[in-house]
């Protein structure tokens, strides 16, 4: 991850696959499922799945797309998961692979359709969206600037237990993110993720099967997904209520609520989604997350450890993959100096497309 | 002087909008069989999916909803007017609406802020609703 000049799409996603593959130690004939994310430097459209499949030279017996942008993750996880409870594959491979950075993606396209395009109107870009939700958080609730880069921070601080993240090395303080420039208002530049080079992949099996494999397996406890597609029409889209029901759906499955997450891993494209999560998850009461991030509870050895690799602020932005992985490495016991000790329960969530897709995955040891 | 900021398709059924943005005034699709108005244009109702409306002309009048500020540009036609807002409009008796706050400084504006609907005319065909304050 990072910056990967020379490198495409395909490759990325087929380098993590094979990067999985190790992983998981099983030969890559095991594989009968293939579920990709084209990525937004992609040129397969809907049938990367059958390029990559055919680049990796596996035939599956189960294979499809999803493009759910910062859901897409997720929603593949949860797909394979089903395609294996159906009887349709016994070993899925999800992969993402993205040249975002070097592969020129400047996420400045408008929303909207063609003769209602939002670019009419000078709305471009993804920040947009979250911004206008920001903005109407700070108004109702009172949530402020510097409560958003207490996420900035905390973030870029777990960033720093991470060889690999994009900022390691960088640390920032609050007036660091106070002063950085305005993006779109009231985002500064250090609300906003990164662009990122990269390749995740994400091998699902039955928990029967994962017992056998090279790394302790973790288990998929609950999840749901949810969408508000209607976005004019509901008129508290800017809160995202199809996230409450993806994390009421994932509670309910898993027979676990925001008191038992030893760690949690929330989509941050941008910091403000941090906080809809946490008043969504339950974790506190709507319009209190704010206070809640500035007193310091998403540190590593706080109350919510979150975001324990940086997230997509600091570690990478791979549309919300490497969320699950930093998720399967702590219930692992694999994180290194940003371990929480003797984690067995991890909440990761994703969301995309202007808002309007989400789903949450419970892991569990 | 020629306006060079995105301009709307209209050929993909919003014309009777735009038409009447052009009469300055703003109209929406109102259901015949349900009586739903929906938002944004569509093909069928989004209450009970009859095809079968009319368009209806609003008041014009509204509330801030949300609004930010771009200080980045995103797309060189509109970098000149850097920075500038992009508001969530509620429209009294129909949905929320992207739209631009005029005759307004930022720091001036506030959720719950009424509104009223003025119209650019950037074309011969095009005026492009925004919206200012009322008091």
């Amino acid at each position: 991850m990072g910056k990967r000049p020379g490198t495409t799409a395909l490759g990325l996603g087929l380098d993590a696959l094979s990067l999985a593959i190790a992983d998981a130690g099983i030969d890559k004939s095991e594989i009968d499922g293939i579920l990709t994310h084209p990525g937004t430097t992609s040129r397969e459209g809907a049938n990367h799945y059958l390029r990559l499949a055919e680049a990796a030279g596996i035939d599956p017996r189960y294979a499809g797309s999803k493009s759910m942008g910062g859901a897409t993750a997720g929603a593949l996880v949860q797909e394979a998961i089903m395609a294996i409870d159906a009887g349709l594959a016994t070993t899925v491979a999800c992969v993402f692979g993205d040249a975002a950075l070097t592969g020129g993606q400047r996420f400045n396209s408008p929303n909207g359709d063609p003769g209602l395009s939002w670019g009419i109107w000078g709305m471009f870009g993804p920040q947009a969206n979250s911004a206008l939700g920001a903005r109407r958080h700070m108004s109702l609730y009172g949530t402020t600037s510097e409560q958003l880069g207490a996420i900035s921070v905390t973030f870029r601080e777990h960033a720093q237990l991470s060889p690999d993240a994009v900022m390691y090395g960088k640390p920032i303080s609050l007036e660091d993110h106070q002063s950085s420039r305005w993006v779109v208002e009231p985002f500064h530049l250090l609300d906003c993720c990164l662009i990122s080079d990269g390749g995740v992949a994400i091998i699902v099996s039955s928990a029967e099967r994962a017992r056998d494999l090279a790394k302790p397996p973790v288990h998929v406890a609950g999840m749901g997904q949810g969408y508000t597609a209607r976005k004019s029409e509901a008129e508290d889209w800017w809160y995202l209520p199809h996230q409450k029901a993806v994390l009421d759906e994932a509670w309910a499955m898993s027979g676990l609520g925001p008191s038992d997450i030893d760690v949690a891993e929330l989509y941050d494209n941008f910091t403000f989604s941090v906080l809809l999560w946490l008043e969504h998850g339950g974790f506190v009461e709507r319009g209190e997350s704010g206070a809640f991030v500035a007193e310091g509870n998403l540190k590593l050895g706080s109350t919510l450890p979150t975001n324990t690799h940086g997230g997509s602020l600091s570690d990478a932005y791979m549309q919300g993959w490497t969320h699950i992985v930093e998720g399967v490495r702590q219930i692992r016991g694999e994180a290194g100096p940003r371990q929480v000790p003797g984690a067995e329960t991890c909440l990761t969530t994703g969301r995309g497309m202007a808002l309007n897709t989400a789903n949450a995955l419970v892991l569990t040891k | 002087m020629t306006y060079d900021k995105p301009l709307p398709d209209t050929s993909d059924g919003s014309a009777p909008f735009w038409e009447g943005c052009a009469q300055h005034e703003l109209r929406i699709q109102e259901c015949s069989a349900c009586g739903h108005r929906r938002w944004p244009i569509g093909p069928v109702c989004t209450a009970c999916l009859s095809p079968e409306h009319t368009w209806v002309t609003l008041p014009g009048t509204g509330e801030v909803w949300s609004w930010i500020v771009y200080h980045q540009s995103f797309n060189k036609a509109w970098e000149p007017d850097l920075p500038y807002n992009v508001a969530l409009i509620k429209v009294d008796g129909a949905h929320t609406m992207i739209s631009n706050l005029v005759d307004v400084e930022p720091d001036a504006v506030h959720v719950g802020q009424r509104v009223e609907v003025v119209f650019e005319d950037a074309t011969d065909e095009i005026s492009i609703p925004k919206f200012r304050p009322v008091s």
